[in-house]
Parts: C-alpha cells; sequence; structure tokens
C-alpha cells in the first residue's frame, strides 16, 4: 500500500453535509451499482444472501472489564449502545428493531474468539465496532469464511484494508498509516530540520504505529535520533526511557504509548523537561489524546500536545462545537441518557454506531433488501457524514479502489487553560490512496 | 446413614470406575455433537488448560516445586508452531510434535535451578523465566524469527484435515470440532503421561523427594534425574497445549503469554486440587466456566444479584465476581474441587482396601500410593472405618 498526501484545498462539501440539523441524522448515498462481494465462497452462500427480518442483530466485543487499557475504552461500549439506543426509540431503520450485544472480551485476543463464536451462535447478523488489532484479527478468518459483516473495526491497522482478501472486514479508525503520515508532514512543515525521538508501547499496536511513522519520517526527509520503548502494562514512570530521550534532545518527540501510560509518560517527561532545560514539541497518538480521562490526569502536563482528530471526529468538548448542531443535539441525548461524562470518551463508539445505522439504511434501499451481502455491499459503497464528523469531511468508501472511510486527517493541538483542542492548519488528505 | 462400603477391585468397585469412564466419555462425545460452535470452542479452551495443569500439578501438586514460570513453556510451543507454519510452511499438525520436543528440551534444561533451589527462590527464579519469554521474543535480534511485538497471524488451518470418524468437516463448526477433538487427545495423552509418571517408580521417587528429601536420597532416588525428567515432560506438555492455543486462536503475540497466565495455571490447578489426577481436570473445566460466566453477568445490565451486590461499581464487575467466587471457593474446598467432591462422595460411598489375602489389594497400598490417586470416590483404609 503505498500513501499520496496533500492538503485539502477548499472541500466543496455543501452538498455532503446537508444533514439534518434538527437530528442527529445522517447523510448517505445509496448505491445500487459499484462493489458487490461474492458469496460462493462462503461456509453458507443462502445465509449470507437470505433477508434480514424484524430485529437486526448486532454483535460486538469490546473491554468491559479488565485492566487499565479496558477501563480507557470501556465508554466506547456506552457510546454504541446509546446510539442504538437512539436508533430503536426514534425509529431510524424503518420496520426493525435494533438488538446489540457487547460481550466482554478484557482486550485480550484469546478471549475474542469466544465471545464472537457465542454472538454467532445466538444468531448475530453483523457485528460492529470490536475494539483493538489482535483482536479483531483474532475473528477476521471466521467472519470472513462464515460472510458476517465485521462493520467499523475500532482498530487503526492498515491490514484491515485487504479488500481482495477479506471483503467482509471494514475499519472506521484512521488508518495508522494517514494517522503517522500527517505527523511527519507536519513536523516537516511546521518545525523544519527537526530531529524526531520515538516513544512508543512495545507492542504490535505501537510497533505498527512507528513502522508507519519511520516510512512517512523517511519520505519527510525527517532525522530520527532516539528511540525508547515501554511494555506493554507497564505503568510505572517511565524514568530511564524519558532520561534517554532528554540525552538525545530531540525537537520533537512522537509517542504512542497506551492507557495509563499516557499519563505517566506526560508527567515523567514534565520533570525531564524541568532538569534538561529540554522543551521538545510532543506529538502524541490519538488514542491517548482523545481521552478526556487521560488528559485531565494529566492536567497541566498536557498542555501544548499535538494530535490528529480520531477517525475526524470534531472535539465536543470545544464549548463552541458543542453549541453547533447537530453536536449539541448528540450531547443533549447523551446526557438524556445519563451518559454526560462520556461525551468525549464515548463519541467514538456513538460513531461506530451510527455508521453501522447509515450502512443499513443503505442496505434495506438495495434491490436485494436487507441481507448480510447487501450489508457489506453498502458498507463498502458508503458516501456519509455522520454527526460528530467535522465539516468538510465525509467517510467515503468505493470497493477495493478505497478501502478506509477516514482518510483525512485534522491535527489539533490541547489546551489545558482552555480544556479542548484547537485545529492547526488545514487537514492532510490522503483520500482514495488504497492500493490493494 | 452409613455410607455403602466397596472394596478395592470389587466388582462393585469395577462398575463405580466404569460408571466414571463412560460418563466421562459420554461427556467428550455430546459437545461436539449436541452442542453450538461457540460451547464447543470454550470447551477446547478447557482442554488445553486442562494439559496445562495437569504438567503443572506433576511439578507443583506431586514434585512441590514452585512454578510461575509455565507461560513461558506455554508460549515456546505457541511460537514454535508459528514459526514453522508461517516461515516454513509446515501443517499445523506437525508442529505439535516439534513443540513438544522442544518444550522437553527446554523444560530439561530450565529445572537446572531446582536442582539448587528450593521453595520462594525457586518461584522467584520461575518467575524470571514468566518475565524473561515475552522480551526475548520481542528482542530485536530475534525479530527475523519471531516478528517481535508485532506478533505472528494467520495460524490456523487453511483446509480442515479428513479424518473419517469425524465425517466431513467444514465451516466455522468443523474447525470448531476439529481443534476440540485435536485438544481431547492432547489432554488424554497429558492424562496418561501424568498418570504414568504419579504410578511408576519416577513418580514415587518425585513424591519420596517433595515428602523427604534426605530420606529420599538416602533410599537411592536420584533427585536430579527425576526432577529433570519430569519438567521436561511437564513442559513437553506444555508447550503442546500451546501450540494447539495459537492454532485456535489463529495468532499469537508476546504479551499474551505474561505472568498473569502462569497464575492463571496455578490457579486452575489449586481450586481443581493439587497432587490428585482428576483435580486439574474439574478445575480447568470450572475454572473456564466461571470465567465465562463472571464475563457475562458483568457485561449485562447487572440487573438482579449481581446488581445489587456490585451495582455501586463503575464499570463491569466481571474480574471482581470472578476473584469474590474464587476464594469463597477456596474457603470452603481448600482442598480443591475434587476434595470438596471426595468428601461429599464420602457420605455414601467410601472405596475400602479388599480383606488380607486377597489378590486385588496389593497394588496400591502395598507401592505406597494413595489407592484414592485417581478415583471419584474416596478410599480409607480399613483401619480408619469405624
Amino acid at each position: 500500500m503505498t500513501s499520496r498526501s496533500t492538503r485539502v484545498l477548499a472541500v466543496a462539501g455543501a452538498s455532503v453535509l446537508a444533514f439534518s440539523v434538527t437530528g442527529l441524522g445522517h447523510v448517505g448515498a445509496g448505491s445500487d451499482e459499484g462493489w458487490t462481494v461474492d458469496t460462493e465462497d462462503c461456509s453458507d452462500p443462502d445465509r449470507a444472501n437470505a433477508p434480514i427480518e424484524g430485529t437486526i442483530r448486532i454483535g460486538s466485543a469490546m473491554p468491559l472489564s479488565g485492566g487499565a487499557a479496558a477501563a480507557a475504552f470501556e465508554p466506547a461500549a456506552r457510546g454504541l449502545e446509546a446510539y442504538i439506543n437512539y436508533a430503536n426509540e426514534n425509529e431510524l431503520v424503518p420496520g426493525y428493531e435494533l438488538e446489540l450485544t457487547i460481550g466482554d472480551d478484557q482486550y485480550d485476543p484469546a478471549l475474542t474468539p469466544g465471545v464472537v463464536n457465542g454472538l454467532i451462535d445466538d444468531g448475530v447478523n453483523l457485528f460492529a465496532g470490536i475494539i483493538g488489532t489482535q483482536n479483531n484479527l483474532a475473528v477476521r478468518d471466521t467472519l470472513n469464511e462464515e460472510c458476517i459483516p465485521q462493520l467499523n473495526v475500532l482498530a487503526g491497522d492498515p491490514r484491515f484494508g485487504e479488500v481482495a482478501d477479506y471483503p467482509w472486514t471494514t475499519g472506521v479508525l484512521t488508518s495508522y498509516e494517514y494517522e503517522y503520515g500527517a505527523y511527519a508532514q507536519d513536523i516537516a512543515a511546521n518545525f523544519p530540520g527537526s530531529t524526531v525521538g520515538l516513544y512508543y508501547v512495545n507492542s504490535e499496536f505501537g510497533n505498527i504505529s512507528m513502522d508507519n511513522f519511520k516510512a512517512a519520517a523517511e519520505e519527510a526527509g525527517l532525522e530520527i535520533v532516539a528511540e525508547e520503548t515501554v511494555e506493554l502494562g507497564d505503568e510505572a514512570p517511565p524514568q530511564a526511557q524519558v532520561s534517554t530521550l532528554a540525552d538525545a534532545a530531540p525537537d520533537v518527540l512522537v509517542t504512542v504509548p497506551l492507557g495509563a501510560q499516557c499519563i505517566s509518560f506526560l508527567n515523567e517527561l514534565a520533570n525531564a523537561k524541568a532538569a534538561n532545560e529540554w522543551d521538545p514539541v510532543v506529538y502524541m497518538t490519538n488514542t491517548c489524546a482523545a481521552s478526556a480521562l487521560i488528559l485531565g490526569a494529566a492536567g497541566e502536563n498536557a498542555d501544548g500536545i499535538y494530535t490528529s482528530a480520531a477517525m475526524g471526529i470534531a472535539d465536543v468538548a470545544n464549548p463552541e462545537v458543542a453549541a453547533t448542531e447537530p453536536v449539541a443535539a448528540y450531547i443533549a441525548e447523551m446526557e438524556a441518557q445519563g451518559l454526560g461524562d462520556i461525551i468525549t470518551t464515548g463519541a467514538a463508539g456513538w460513531n461506530a454506531g451510527e455508521v453501522t445505522v447509515a450502512v443499513l439504511l443503505d442496505a434495506l434501499e438495495s434491490p436485494d433488501g436487507l441481507t448480510q451481502a447487501s450489508i457489506i455491499n453498502a458498507a463498502r459503497n458508503l458516501d456519509v457524514h455522520p454527526t460528530l464528523l467535522r465539516e468538510g469531511m465525509n467517510y467515503t468508501m468505493n470497493g477495493e479502489d478505497d478501502a478506509f472511510y477516514s482518510q483525512d486527517v485534522q491535527i489539533s493541538q490541547y489546551s489545558v487553560a482552555d480544556g479542548f483542542y484547537t485545529d492547526i492548519g488545514e487537514p492532510f488528505s490522503f483520500e482514495s490512496t488504497t492500493e490493494e | 446413614m452409613m455410607p455403602l462400603k466397596v472394596h478395592w477391585g470389587s466388582p462393585g468397585h469395577w462398575a463405580i470406575r466404569l460408571i466414571w469412564v463412560a460418563a466421562t466419555i459420554a461427556f467428550v462425545v455430546y459437545i461436539p455433537t449436541q452442542t453450538q460452535p461457540g460451547t464447543i470452542g470454550d470447551m477446547t479452551v478447557a482442554l488445553e488448560l486442562v494439559a496445562v495443569a495437569m504438567a503443572l500439578n506433576l511439578v507443583m501438586g506431586y514434585g512441590g516445586l514452585i512454578s510461575l514460570g509455565h507461560s513461558a513453556y506455554f508460549g515456546l510451543g505457541a511460537y514454535t508452531m508459528a514459526v514453522l507454519v508461517d516461515h516454513y510452511g509446515w501443517s499445523q499438525g506437525w508442529t505439535l510434535y516439534v513443540a513438544a520436543a522442544f518444550g522437553f528440551v527446554v523444560g530439561c534444561l530450565t529445572s537446572l535451578p531446582a536442582l539448587r533451589l528450593k521453595g520462594v527462590y525457586l518461584a522467584l527464579t520461575s518467575i524470571g523465566l514468566a518475565v524473561l519469554f515475552p522480551q526475548l521474543v520481542k528482542w530485536q535480534k530475534l525479530e527475523w524469527l519471531t516478528d517481535g511485538a508485532r506478533g505472528i497471524d494467520n495460524l490456523q488451518y487453511d483446509e480442515i484435515p479428513v479424518w473419517p470418524i469425524l465425517g466431513e468437516l467444514d465451516g466455522r463448526r468443523g474447525r470448531a470440532v476439529w481443534m476440540y477433538w485435536l485438544a481431547v487427545i492432547v489432554a488424554t495423552i497429558a492424562y496418561f503421561i501424568c498418570r504414568g509418571i504419579v504410578k511408576s517408580r519416577v513418580g514415587r521417587s518425585l513424591i519420596a523427594i517433595r515428602d523427604n528429601e534426605t530420606a529420599a536420597a538416602v533410599m537411592g532416588v536420584n533427585r536430579a534425574r527425576t526432577q529433570t525428567i519430569v519438567y521436561g515432560l511437564s513442559a513437553a506438555i506444555t508447550a503442546t497445549a500451546g501450540a494447539l492455543f495459537g492454532i485456535r486462536i489463529n495468532g499469537v503475540s508476546p504479551d499474551q503469554f505474561d505472568l498473569i497466565l502462569s497464575i492463571t495455571f496455578v490457579v486452575i490447578m489449586v481450586i481443581g486440587g493439587g497432587a490428585t489426577l482428576w483435580g486439574p481436570v474439574i478445575g480447568a473445566f470450572a475454572y473456564v466456566v466461571l470465567e465465562i460466566r463472571t464475563r457475562e453477568w458483568g457485561g449485562g445490565d447487572s440487573e438482579g444479584l449481581v446488581g445489587v451486590l456490585f451495582g455501586w461499581l463503575k464499570g463491569s464487575p466481571a474480574t471482581l465476581i470472578l476473584a469474590v467466587v474464587l476464594l469463597v471457593l477456596m474457603f470452603v474446598a481448600p482442598y480443591g474441587i475434587i476434595g470438596l467432591l471426595k468428601r461429599l462422595a464420602a457420605k455414601f460411598v467410601v472405596i475400602v482396601p479388599s480383606p488380607a489375602g486377597t489378590r486385588s489389594n496389593v497394588p496400591p497400598v502395598e507401592e505406597g500410593l494413595d489407592p484414592s490417586i485417581d478415583e471419584p470416590f474416596p478410599s480409607v483404609s480399613t483401619e480408619e472405618t469405624p
């Protein structure tokens, strides 16, 4: 897969932004043509093409209990539930009841197959919003063999864009290729000649993120002068790692910790800055930086960090954004459901739920009606602007030519005083650069 | 009510054994033929853990050697399989033999500290092994082989092998049934290896060393050889189960094989009942069922009893419920579930040695073994019988 990035010009998006401001609907473009899935290789082609009637059973596997990573991701589950509740109350899918079952896999890929198999036994029609790279990989073969849509994977590994081999799997998170490509280009553009230090969790997530950054950094001509890792689950202050980074004194740090490590890193970095008269610019994975929980715990030490908007979602903590429709309606709905405390952390789940419903609506309008096959066809031909997506962006997928929804990356900077992010420059667009 | 006395080796005793074996076989056959693939998958997990817990039981239960490093052997097996399948194109089935052989060699080598250390010192050494393994896999100089922290994916069978006795297997169910029977075979072999060792000279030596090392040495027991062999076999069984695990979940990554996994193995062995052959079997199934149920209870809307007891918690109470249940279990069944079952069964049936002079009373008692070692019902000596 290769990428080309260009600054987005003024996106003439009025036509695609015509979503309802009075509610939380979306504008989709139902597609009668375009990419279609081949069901001949399914273990049960009849099931894949059988009409779904009455109740649409949606399954997911998310961390609801377990360690610190689970605590950070659990609000996404509640966000997803909130949107499905909202869709049912407002009969967004006419003639159908949505039934969502989220199994707890504790963010442990060894538990995900058990959760998913149990849900398939219970008659789930599709899966949506499974969290974690390894977790999704653990069930991807099974779901593709069974031809059960695995929609809106909440993991940014570029492997979730392998349409030819895994047509039934689609991701909603911005691919790490684009996220880290944008960081590299932003550093090159705004901090030319800077040296870069890397700090990341030594897991599949951290390594794949950094593989993508290194590739983009090489292309952008950045010099990497230091590289330090932290082990998964190690939440102790990373004194040794930060000290080594301080010795190399890079101008910019690109960081990919996970969960509570994000807080301990920022705190330790603040100590090192004070001791070494070193003040690097910090770019941090949006997995950390999008969490109000993490930023709150880091306090002043989170001030000034750069990140990107996860999935292109607007910063709902920004009062200006929160006051505009339809984000205001989203916040009101979350508060009505008793989830006012997770409007930022639950947004990823809400967004995944909304895109799932958008796919269902397009599938419903297709000539075949609602089937598992029409669901994945609709997902791969979707053009939609969900409630929380920034203006000027759209989720567009086009079969094998365009395998990712979120390909526009907006860099933003956090201000502790304001309590929200401010967009920096125009978004980087990687739209339609997928190559198999 | 007086319990029914059944003499060792009598027709009644054989009838009990036959009923126990028949019930076990019926259960084993019932799962893949009458249940959904999800349940078959859950029971496959339990069977993998049965093998590991039995292997650990050899070292800890019968040998008295504390090991918190079995996650390393488990990971070693999984990675042996993964490397052979992914890098060298081996068929998954053949890798199980290599995993076992490699596990045996590494187990023998890592048993060396056990020859010099005891108790908490040995436990600390084994913890080192558990901590070292994931780091070794992530080590940059080994990335060409292990793929480092990225892990290795796509390890399941592309085509399910054909075994006439199982009929045609395809799709999700076929895959689940195939993995289930592989796990049954591995767990069964593990059982007979453990049973063979425990009832052999090596097993008696092992128990003798555990109970009184000096006396065992005086009696001519070769401690080094005995412990090395047992460690090696234990590691081999664990590595084979690890290879099965990797195939089943279709991928391996280093952080899956951490210290917590080792502790889970110990928990399973202890709740089932250490130093018994059936304890790890019961423990593994009980743990898997409990673990799945608690996640389901925690994942719901916390209604009913769970809501009343744990509604104050923010988030799912799954891990807390599991911890509480395990604590309660250890309180009511300090010798494990198998100990509790034996205590309950003793109210109805007891196995007693046959009268002196009859052939059937000779083997277990005279060999110094507990005749109840693989019996579902308790045995008592005639002297203890009122």
